[in-house]
């Protein structure tokens, strides 16, 4: 008997737990119409879709931080990254809701350029990308870290900056894990409460005028906000569940296979 | 020509090696003797403690690796994503250097290559034989070939052809070898052991 094998699976069951229990109640003895009402897929798509931008918007951004940190010996620039993640993600709603109101000099500059992020697809986005940035960042790191550096420092010597070289050599061979380190942050985002509840509890914007993100409306139900109640949240759950699940899997599924490679 | 003084402590090991020469030059040492530390030190890829390295008569010290004019090619050098062709012009491009089709076709057919398609795809040597051709298209000041010629097969008639175009190019080449008879190939021999060079020829 291997015990090491037996207390990791018992371990992972706990971990699981909740899932499964959303996944039964909510497909079986509470399965309620309002959890997968037009409401509840509108808001799924709304996450989807914030959430897409979110993770674009990471790989444009991020992915030279994610090179500097690998291949830099910067320690201090590498324990900031998590920081936004590490504090409650309320807060981070709150600071930018404080950064882009009429009360501080940085809200008025944006208002006046009509850069308005409550309620707003935009202050949706910009939440998701802060709360699903550490997550890709920890992604790519190792990564690029488990890469072989000598075609790099070849390109160096050649003459290309550390810039060049991670456009050029590395981004150009690094398909597998910028596919996996997306996916694994695009669910990091679908799954983002706290601070969108504050910034962007619904967004009043054309496509998605008065929709609410999908983790907002699960819990729109569970507060008595939208009938249907405990069930239809949980049934709302479980039908975020089985979108969001297959996105984190295929993540992780194309990390490993490149893994075994 | 190179000049180069390094002292650098790596844990027990210590390097303290000299080299001061031009043309076609081969460093022989054991696994371990230091030789790769050398050459990283003299490429930039090592930071040093003490010493300078001067290339050409250009002190590149201080200088990253990307402003040296010094191309280190190991056996994994190879951008494995580029073609053949596009690889060997890689370096000659980014450093703004016209290259006509007919030295390409020459060092080509010099070296070896006549071979196409994702360098990936191809065998260790074959990738050695185009990172060593793009280092010489490039036209460094200084080559460091760092165990890339030992894979080769018909290795000496490979580095007599290599010497040949990097002697006419201006372009100082140190190798690295485990084997001191590779030392006939070369105009100099510097031997390391224990991170200490000394020049024997």
């Amino acid at each position: 008997m291997n015990w090491l094998r037996a207390i990791s699976i018992a371990a992972l069951v706990l971990l699981l737990v909740p899932i499964i229990v959303l996944l039964y109640y909510g497909l079986g003895p509470f399965r309620n119409p309002a959890g997968y009402s037009v409401a509840v897929f509108r808001s799924i798509e709304l996450s989807l879709f914030s959430s897409a931008v979110a993770v674009a918007v990471d790989v444009l951004l991020f992915t030279p931080l994610a090179y500097y940190l690998a291949r830099g010996q910067d320690r201090l620039a590498e324990s900031l990254v998590d920081i936004p993640i590490s504090v409650p993600h309320p807060i981070i709603g709150v600071a930018l809701l404080i950064l882009d109101s009429p009360i501080s000099p940085t809200g008025k500059f944006l208002l006046g350029l009509h850069i308005n992020f409550y309620n707003t697809i935009l202050g949706l986005v910009i939440a998701l990308v802060i709360m699903s940035a550490p997550i890709y960042i920890k992604s790519m790191q190792p990564y690029f870290e488990s890469r072989e550096a000598s075609a790099e420092d070849f390109a160096m010597g050649l003459g290309a900056s550390r810039l060049r070289t991670l456009f050029s050599v590395v981004l150009p061979d690094s398909f597998d894990g910028l596919t996996s380190a997306s996916l694994i942050s695009m669910s990091r985002a679908l799954s983002e409460f706290g601070s969108i509840s504050i910034i962007a509890y619904y967004v009043l914007q054309y496509p998605f005028y008065g929709v609410s993100p999908a983790s907002v409306t699960i819990w729109e139900f569970f507060s008595g906000n939208m009938s249907g109640g405990l069930e239809a949240a949980v049934t709302a759950s479980a039908a975020m569940i089985l979108v969001a699940l297959p996105i984190a899997l295929a993540g992780h599924f194309v990390r490993r296979r490149e893994r075994l490679q | 020509m190179i000049e180069a003084s390094v002292r650098k402590k790596l844990g027990t090991f210590s390097l303290a090696a000299d080299l001061n020469d031009g043309g076609f030059i081969c460093l022989a040492g054991r696994n371990g003797s230091g030789k790769s530390c050398f050459m990283k030190a003299m490429a930039g890829q090592l930071p040093i403690e003490e010493g300078f390295v001067r290339v050409g008569g250009t002190d590149v010290t201080r200088l990253p690796i990307e402003k040296r004019g010094v191309v280190m090619v190991i056996p994994g050098s190879a951008i494995p994503h580029l073609k053949v062709d596009a690889h060997l012009r890689w370096g000659a491009r980014l450093r703004k250097i016209p290259l006509d089709e007919e030295r390409v076709a020459k060092v080509k057919a010099d070296l070896g290559i006549d071979y196409g398609g994702r360098v990936r795809t191809l065998s260790l040597g074959m990738r050695e034989r185009v990172s060593l051709a793009t280092a010489i298209l490039s036209s460094p000041r200084a080559i460091l070939v760092d165990e890339a010629f030992s894979n080769l097969h018909e290795k000496e008639a490979f580095i007599t052809a290599y010497r040949k175009l990097a002697g006419e190019a201006g372009i100082d080449v140190v190798f690295s070898t485990q084997d001191e008879s590779d030392a006939k190939l070369a105009d100099h021999l510097y031997v390391i052991s224990e991170g200490k060079t000394q020049k024997r020829a």
